[in-house]
């Protein structure tokens, strides 16, 4: 990763708009964390309030906000030249955006969410939630950061995919439900507190290991693709 | 049409950039076409109207573009496939946009650290200072003007002191004595040893770069090298020469009869403009002219000895 390029692109990040979009969540958040308290099933209502909140709306929204814009960004303003056209591997500029992306949407996400599973009071929860939430940022942070370089358009697109994907056809079945980010991190938290979750049947290992491998898959895709793109 | 060519466009060791059969295409639009040329040290100018493909031609030479044909090596190597390369070229693209959330030192100093300097900093200060901005300007980037960012641009492409530097229109929104001070840094960067080539479509600008000149219309190349050379070699072309005189008509009539124009047109009421290819009879005959038929001339002055009717004649227009 390029020290250099981190620093400047998790400047970017920071906009007083983003900023505000992040501080609404993180009440939603807080009051959900609330709520559970007083439910009659505290950890049933945690962990889907977790789950759905938290791996299926906020970090993938937050994800695509920024991680869109990382380099997506620089090709439309067309600065993508004063960083291309330094003698660096390309590997190192897409690790330095999805990092950044990461350490934003990361620090914030696990916070909010961690501190919400605290409010709970679900112990199971909390360490779940840490891990469940990273390993959702991870993938989603990869993935958005390389969907903002291939395509013009590409919170459009990341809505569409959220919204048609993740969402909706993902329930359509078994093979549907691999292929969804969110069913992995889910699955962690099904797994830790041992409520029952839709699309959260995936594996132990495979739900630690696949958002992963899909962040690491969409870091080599933007490596891929800078070598390959033409800088306006 | 092709290349009027004053010098060998053969691979010269000496060149730093050198391009064979270069062309470029975006579906049916031809951009750049069967483009050959080598250039080394010293001050380039591309010249040509907008839209002629100057910047598709810079972004090839800087490998951000890949040529759709031909081959493009920067000493010797592949832009695009030899990223090491890239540390020996300095760019400041057309656009105006820049990281706005920077100051002008943070900006050129993340460059200098991108191109692995030492001390960048100092670098950063030093490739200020030479565009003659402030490096302790702490105001944001967006605050600049469009010369000052023009100007930083600048800085940002030669702070790492590469061996090529690409500046496309790199004088626009610059002030007459920011013009000046930008061509002098030029012929500096000229004078070290350094590959500068610098585009324009404004023509008394290319005359004051320095006499060797790539001009490129329609995305092909038509004329390449010293560009007085050049203006000497279109001297058995038709010449155009603006006559003031009390019986313009008289006169026209008068010289076609002699055959030395090969063309007139009649503009202003004393004005007449004529084409000529051999400017010696032509003297010859429009003083014998005016004499038999009782003619005086007012002001014979030659249209085209300028850039400019160089450039339009060579582009076509």
């Amino acid at each position: 990763m390029n020290f250099h390029i981190y620093k400047v692109l998790l400047r970017r990040q920071m906009s007083p708009a983003r900023l505000l979009g992040m501080a609404a969540l993180s009440g939603v958040a807080i009051l959900l964390g609330v709520l559970a308290r007083t439910a009659d099933n505290t950890v049933e209502f945690a962990t889907q309030s977790t789950g759905i909140f938290g791996i299926n709306v906020l970090v993938p929204f937050m994800a695509l906000s920024l991680g869109s814009a990382a380099l997506g960004d620089l090709v439309e303003d067309r600065t993508l030249v004063y960083v291309w056209l330094r003698p660096v591997p390309r590997y190192t500029i897409a690790t330095a955006a999805v990092a950044a992306v990461i350490s934003v949407v990361g620090s914030f996400a696990i916070a909010i969410m961690t501190a919400a599973a605290a409010i709970t009071e679900v112990h199971d929860l909390i360490l779940a939630t840490v891990i469940a939430t990273a390993l959702a940022v991870v993938a989603y942070s990869g993935l958005f950061v390389a969907l903002g370089l291939r395509f013009e358009r590409s919170l459009l697109i990341g809505l569409g995919y959220i919204a048609i994907w993740e969402l909706l056809l993902s329930r359509l079945g078994d093979w549907f439900a691999r292929l969804s980010v969110r069913s992995y991190p889910m699955s962690v938290l099904a797994d830790a507190t041992g409520v029952e979750m839709r699309l959260a049947d995936r594996a132990v290992v495979a739900s630690y290991v696949v958002p992963v491998v899909i962040g690491l898959v969409a870091v080599v895709y933007t490596s891929w693709h800078l070598t390959r793109t033409e800088i306006d | 049409m092709s290349a009027i060519s004053l010098s060998s466009t053969e691979i010269s060791p000496t060149s730093m950039v050198q391009a064979a059969g270069v062309s470029k295409w975006f579906g049916d639009l031809v951009a750049v076409s069967d483009v050959s040329f080598g250039i080394g040290a010293g001050v380039t100018a591309l010249l040509g109207p907008n839209g002629a493909g100057k910047s598709t031609l810079l972004r090839i030479i800087c490998g951000l573009a890949r040529p759709s044909k031909g081959t493009l090596t920067i000493l010797g190597k592949d832009p695009r496939r030899d990223v090491a390369v890239l540390g020996r070229i300095g760019m400041a693209p057309q656009q105006e946009t820049l990281w706005d959330q920077l100051s002008g030192l943070e900006f050129v100093q993340l460059a200098a650290q991108l191109h692995g300097l030492s001390h960048p900093v100092e670098a950063a200060r030093g490739a200020i200072a030479m565009v003659e901005l402030d490096a302790d300007d702490e105001r944001s980037l967006s605050t600049y003007s469009k010369g000052m960012r023009q100007r930083i641009k600048l800085a940002q492409a030669i702070v790492h002191d590469p061996l090529v530097v690409v500046l496309d229109e790199p004088l626009t929104g610059l002030d007459p004595r920011q013009r000046r001070a930008m061509i002098a840094l030029f012929h500096r960067l000229s004078d070290a040893g350094k590959c500068v080539i610098v585009s324009s479509h404004v023509l008394d600008e290319v005359e004051r770069f320095g006499s060797r000149v790539l001009v490129i219309a329609q995305g092909r190349l038509v004329a390449e090298g010293d560009f007085h050379k050049i203006r000497d070699l279109m001297d058995d072309r038709p010449l155009r020469i603006s006559i003031r005189s009390n019986q313009p008509r008289t006169l026209a009539i008068a010289l076609l009869e002699c055959d030395v124009i090969s063309g007139c047109e009649l503009q202003d009421p004393d004005a007449l403009v004529v084409s000529t290819s051999d400017v010696m009879s032509f003297r010859r005959a429009v003083a014998l002219a005016a004499r038999d038929h009782q003619v005086s001339l007012l002001e014979i002055r030659p249209l085209d000895d300028d850039l400019e009717s160089v450039f339009r004649y060579l582009v076509g227009q």
